[in-house]
């Protein structure tokens, strides 16, 4: 790896790191430019990602995702991105106190176990669904990210709610619960599409290449558990109509089982999605 | 003689309701009032009549402050047909900068029944602009109202002095928000017509609440309420049905126990399908059973819960208001330093006239020689004795507006300066005379 992409992502990191900051300083009600910059300077860290990853992934000539450390930091990237437009688009800045230092956890973890040598992919594994693939399910995990953040915010608030403490300087432009609630939910119908897909692509590429489509290798496996915690989680709000305290709960235990499969399975390296493409 | 800023009058501190609603004005009466007040009070140079259900201040210009005063408030007791004795006792006189102090502080809403209520702002634009239109305004209260708007701006920008719910209905409505996201499909249940849900159920219709249930133990009360608010009655008897329609129940009825329990609300909450419901208990005894705050997505205050929320507020407000205070000084120092300023200028005027006088003298009196001279000369003398006058003249204006003659009273100066300089002028017009023989010198 060149020191010129080592230095891309340093910048990357810090621009999170001081939007952390930022955030932090907001929340404790210290409203300075630190904190009125945080939003824009984790759209730097993304900007600066972004360069970071079209270089890479000129270099290799493919989206750059071929190992766990470089599979973290596209996540990142994802995530940063994600958690921006949530932040913009629906005005909640009260996300970013968790967004913006996950995002630079995730993105050190990744730089620091990223493998200095590319990873040769095989020449007979090389296809036009690996991007695809991959893209949909990180994506996936960045918007289950999100809706855990967002069930956080919301079950820490509801709690301030209902205890009738003091509330927060910064709950002054808290979201509603109903608002919350309900972002989570559309956080978590995007998140499934893409979780979906990704196992549609996924056994759409196995297909050409191996000649089937599930082999029961223990990513797969996990996968398809977590799409059905999360598809029970979706159908018991349309049904019964679990919402609020109970669904935020919920979602933020079917994400720790997402997060456990997903370090679980990295550590374990084992199968194709460990890298052993055999 | 100088020119001061006060104020004479009463508000809600020291005056009761009872006296201050026969001396307050309508809206419609102040420009008329005004014109009135203008031929009574013939001390008083500027005029505006502020008019408030909280205070009614007469607030002018005058060269003696005692005399407006005492015209001021005559006026206001003639005008309003109230014995002057009713509230001399409560009646304030502010002059010069304590005046201008009172004004900023009415102005950012620090000597508000409700400090930090935003009303008053707009009561005072009000009253500025009728007394623009009644024409009793000039330069110095012109200077002084936009000041004010800017102070209590700045006051609300710099501040949290807005901020919170300082009352019972409107710290409901603080809640509602931040439970839900929008009012306007939501629906409101009335359990009781008493006064204070009536007044919170009109906060949530002016915030977008359309659909309103009413349920009393009277009917009649239900029905004439229900009218009134432009809602739905329900009899008392059968009320339980129409619960799972409402997002937001408040009760006030007066029944010795809870009119809603948690055993009967687990059905409604299902049949919600678990949407949230805020439950406000504005009666005592109350009328929602406690545990019913620790349901699911049921969110439970009662009254005393509503008032540790008004009162968190209001000391909130007290510790901005110390803060207010603090811009409110600055600003009363910024602004009497332009009013003295503005004080000084027909001394200033005058004392340039004398000088420029003195120097058009002397020209004159060389006009003879003067005219024997070539035109680049002639100029050159010219901008010679310009230039002397006006180096003079900065030494002795600047000194004077920064107080450099000692003493804190710029215009006491100004006044020393401008009579030197006159009697100077009349003193050069005798020597023109006595001192024939030394007219090279004074050159």
């Amino acid at each position: 790896m060149s020191l010129r992409n080592t230095y891309w992502l340093a910048l990357a990191l810090a621009c999170y790191a001081l939007s952390a900051a930022g955030f932090a300083t907001e929340r404790a009600g210290l409203r300075g430019r630190l904190s009125q910059s945080a939003s824009v300077l984790l759209g730097g860290g993304a900007a600066l990602q972004t360069g970071d990853l079209l270089m890479r992934g000129l270099q290799a000539g493919n989206v750059p995702v071929t190992n766990f450390g470089q599979a973290l930091i596209f996540l990142a990237w994802l995530t940063a991105i994600a958690g921006l437009v949530v932040i913009v688009r629906w005005r909640m800045p009260v996300i970013g106190v968790y967004v913006a230092p996950i995002v630079m956890v995730v993105l050190a973890v990744g730089a620091a176990t990223i493998q200095t040598e590319r990873l040769a992919m095989p020449q007979s594994l090389r296809s036009a669904w690996l991007p695809v693939h991959v893209t949909f399910a990180l994506l996936g995990y960045a918007l289950f990210v999100l809706a855990a953040i967002v069930s956080l915010v919301y079950l820490m608030y509801e709690r301030r709610l209902k205890a009738k403490r003091p509330l927060l300087p910064t709950d002054e432009r808290t979201p509603s619960l109903e608002k919350l609630d309900r972002i989570s939910y559309r956080l978590l119908g995007w998140g499934f599409l893409m979780l979906s897909l990704a196992i549609l692509t996924g056994a759409i590429w196995a297909d050409a290449i191996w000649g089937h489509f599930w082999s029961w290798d223990p990513a797969e496996t996990w996968t398809l558990l977590i799409w059905f915690l999360y598809a029970g989680l979706l159908e018991s709000r349309l049904t019964v109509g679990w919402r609020g305290r109970r669904a935020a709960t919920l979602t933020i235990a079917v994400f720790t089982v997402l997060v456990g499969s997903f370090v679980g399975l990295s550590l374990m390296a084992g199968g194709k999605h460990g890298g052993n493409f055999g | 003689m100088r020119e001061t800023i006060f104020i004479s009058g009463v508000n809600h501190r020291a005056t009761p309701v009872a006296v201050r609603e026969r001396l307050s004005y309508a809206e419609s009466e102040i420009v008329a009032a005004l014109a009135r007040l203008k031929q009574a009070a013939p001390a008083i140079h500027e005029v505006a009549l502020i008019s408030t259900c909280n205070r009614v201040e007469i607030m002018g210009v005058t060269t003696a402050g005692e005399q407006a005063h005492q015209q001021a408030t005559g006026f206001l007791a003639d005008d309003r047909g109230v014995e002057a004795a009713a509230f001399a006792s409560s009646l304030y006189h502010h002059e010069a900068d304590a005046a201008v102090r009172h004004l900023f502080r009415v102005g950012a809403s620090l000597d508000s029944m409700v400090v930090g209520e935003p009303q008053i702002l707009g009561q005072l634009k009000n009253a500025y602009a009728q007394a623009a239109e009644a024409g009793t305004t000039g330069l110095v209260l012109h200077r002084a109202f936009h000041k004010a708007f800017s102070v209590a701006k700045r006051v609300r920008k710099a501040t949290l002095i807005g901020h919170g719910s300082v009352s019972v209905s409107s710290a409901a409505v603080g809640l509602a928000g931040k439970i839900f996201d929008t009012l306007a499909d939501k629906t409101v249940m009335l359990i009781g017509a008493g006064q204070m849900a009536e007044l919170t159920a009109r906060s949530l219709k002016r915030l977008g609440v359309q659909s309103l249930l009413i349920t009393s133990r009277t009917f009649d009360h239900a029905v004439a309420l229900a009218r009134k608010l432009d809602g739905t009655a329900v009899p008392f008897d059968g009320f339980q049905p129409y619960l799972k329609l409402a997002d937001i129940v408040i009760g006030s009825i007066a029944a010795p126990k809870p009119v809603l329990g948690p055993e009967e609300f687990e059905g409604v909450i299902r049949e919600r399908r678990y949407r949230p419901v805020l439950l406000l208990d504005l009666g005592v005894p109350r009328n929602f059973d406690e545990r019913l705050n620790s349901m699911e997505n049921v969110y439970l205050y009662d009254i005393d819960d509503l008032s540790a929320v008004v009162n968190e507020s209001i000391g909130d407000r007290e510790r901005e208001a110390e803060k207010a205070e603090g811009i409110v000084r600055l600003e009363v120092e910024s602004f009497l330093k332009w009013l003295n300023e503005l004080e000084l200028v027909p001394a200033i005027r005058d004392i340039r006239s004398s000088v420029e006088q003195l120097r058009e003298l002397e020209l004159d009196r060389h006009r003879a020689w003067l005219l024997t001279l070539a035109p680049a000369e002639r100029e050159r003398i010219e901008s010679l004795t310009r230039g002397l006058v006006n180096k003079l003249l900065h030494r002795i204006l600047s000194g004077i507006r920064e107080g450099r003659a000692g003493g804190s009273d710029g215009i006491y100066t100004a006044e020393i300066a401008r009579r030197l300089l006159s009697a100077d002028l009349a003193i050069s017009g005798r020597s023109l005379i006595e001192d024939d023989g030394d007219e090279d010198e004074e050159l």
